[in-house]
């Protein structure tokens, strides 16, 4: 039963809302909400059409433009089961890209360690830049 | 490949993987392309899948403050641009030189986790200036010896480099890499086997969502072939961390090494034989 102990001292040093703990639930709710779309997804086609067989395949685009093609799509016909899933996808790749966008905010306002606030920033450009690439 | 055996071979692919510790794309790809998916499109789709397994280990690692974030995300700006590089490479590469060189890196760490498991941790004697400036230290509360360990990282002017390297080979195979990572968080930085595990984890996240983000402007993405892998995987790496943490048997880990030699050795005979 050490971990209690542990645990009480952290918060009574007052910094039980740190990184550690954005960082950790931006991860656990962008993996879990990706997950959820994903079993949604599989799972309406599935009762719908009898199979998981999607006729279907994306052709080269960058990330953006996967994420407003499938916005667009799902704000001009209803939400189908494909679109689902996409934003199943979509939500998996922004939660790494979240992280580090927290990072550099928390780095930069909260602590105001320039060093990181680079190193964090330039990870970020360099993100942005490949999700831009096609 | 049917629905069913592409879920069934994901979740096994998952649960290996984490058994082993060797994560669930080194079992993947073989897999899949043993049922006879092309290796580029076997790479692509393993990944995506790579983010959902490290995001997910991550976050409970990060909260039991056990990663460094320091050391992550100054890694991860090496390691971002390899994958980067290391995914245009396979998008024009041949694909016998992809077997061979995915046989070759699963031997080398099969290699690193046999080592890992004899020597144990020595700290950093002398922490070189580069190292001190970027504020390479930490401690973590370890629960085995009930007691708070403090630690120093070094020699950061050669572990940069090298994780552009490892960065490289996650791009190029759709792998997380993870054992390359820990060799150089354990040899080159001296941080302590539990930190060098789960600060490479919160690094093949990002490095993954470089690679991806390659394959995905290549179309070779496709979400409806992607959702079962991706949910296969995350439910078998669930069902394995859940066994390991009441397994102390060695003999179960042992048996999921000896399943990674021989994939690799397999990998390397069809790159070489063409199959």
């Amino acid at each position: 039963m050490q971990e209690p102990t542990h645990r009480l001292q952290e918060e009574k040093r007052g910094d039980h809302f740190d990184m550690e703990t954005l960082v950790g639930y931006i991860l656990l709710a962008g993996v879990l909400t990706s997950v959820a779309l994903l079993a949604i997804g599989l799972i309406w086609h599935w009762t719908r059409w009898g199979n998981v067989q999607f006729e279907h395949s994306i052709v080269g685009m960058n990330f953006f433009e996967f994420i407003l093609s499938t916005l667009r799509q799902t704000a001009s016909h209803a939400v189908r089961p494909r679109l689902i899933l996409n934003m199943g996808i979509g939500v998996l790749m922004l939660t790494p890209f979240l992280r580090v966008l927290a990072s550099v905010f928390y780095f930069a306002l909260a602590k105001r360690n320039w060093k990181y606030t680079f190193f964090t920033g330039f990870v970020f450009c360099v993100l942005t830049y490949s999700l831009f690439l096609r | 490949m049917s629905f069913e055996l592409l879920i069934l071979t994901s979740i096994v692919a998952g649960f290996v993987g984490s058994m082993s510790g060797m994560g669930g794309g080194v079992i993947l790809i073989p897999a899949l392309t043993f049922f006879g998916m092309d290796i580029k499109h076997a790479i692509a789709v393993s990944i995506v899948s790579v983010i959902a397994t490290s995001s997910g280990s991550a976050s409970a690692y990060v909260r039991d403050r056990i990663t460094n974030l320091k050391v992550g995300m100054f890694l991860e700006m090496f390691t971002i641009i390899g994958a980067w590089a290391g995914a245009a490479i396979t998008l024009v590469s041949a694909r016998r030189p992809l077997f061979i060189l995915f046989g070759i890196v699963l031997l080398i760490s099969w290699a690193a986790l046999f080592r890992q498991r004899r020597e144990s941790w020595r700290p950093v004697a002398h922490q070189d200036r580069f190292s001190q400036w970027l504020e390479l230290e930490g401690s973590y509360y370890d629960q085995s010896i009930g007691q708070t360990l403090q630690y120093r990282g070094a020699r950061a002017y050669i572990g940069g480099p090298l994780m552009f390297g490892a960065g490289l080979i996650a791009g190029l195979l759709g792998i997380g890499a993870g054992a390359l990572k820990v060799l150089i968080h354990d040899l080159i930085m001296g941080l302590p086997p539990k930190v060098s595990t789960t600060t490479s984890n919160l690094i093949i996240g990002v490095t993954a969502l470089a690679g991806t983000s390659v394959y995905l402007a290549a179309g070779m993405i496709d979400p409806g072939l992607a959702a079962p892998i991706i949910l296969g995987v995350v439910l078998g790496a669930t069902i394995g961390t859940r066994l390991l943490v009441r397994m102390t048997n060695q003999t179960v880990r042992r048996f999921f090494l000896m399943v990674l030699f021989v994939l690799g050795v397999e990998m390397m005979v069809r790159g070489i034989l063409g199959s």
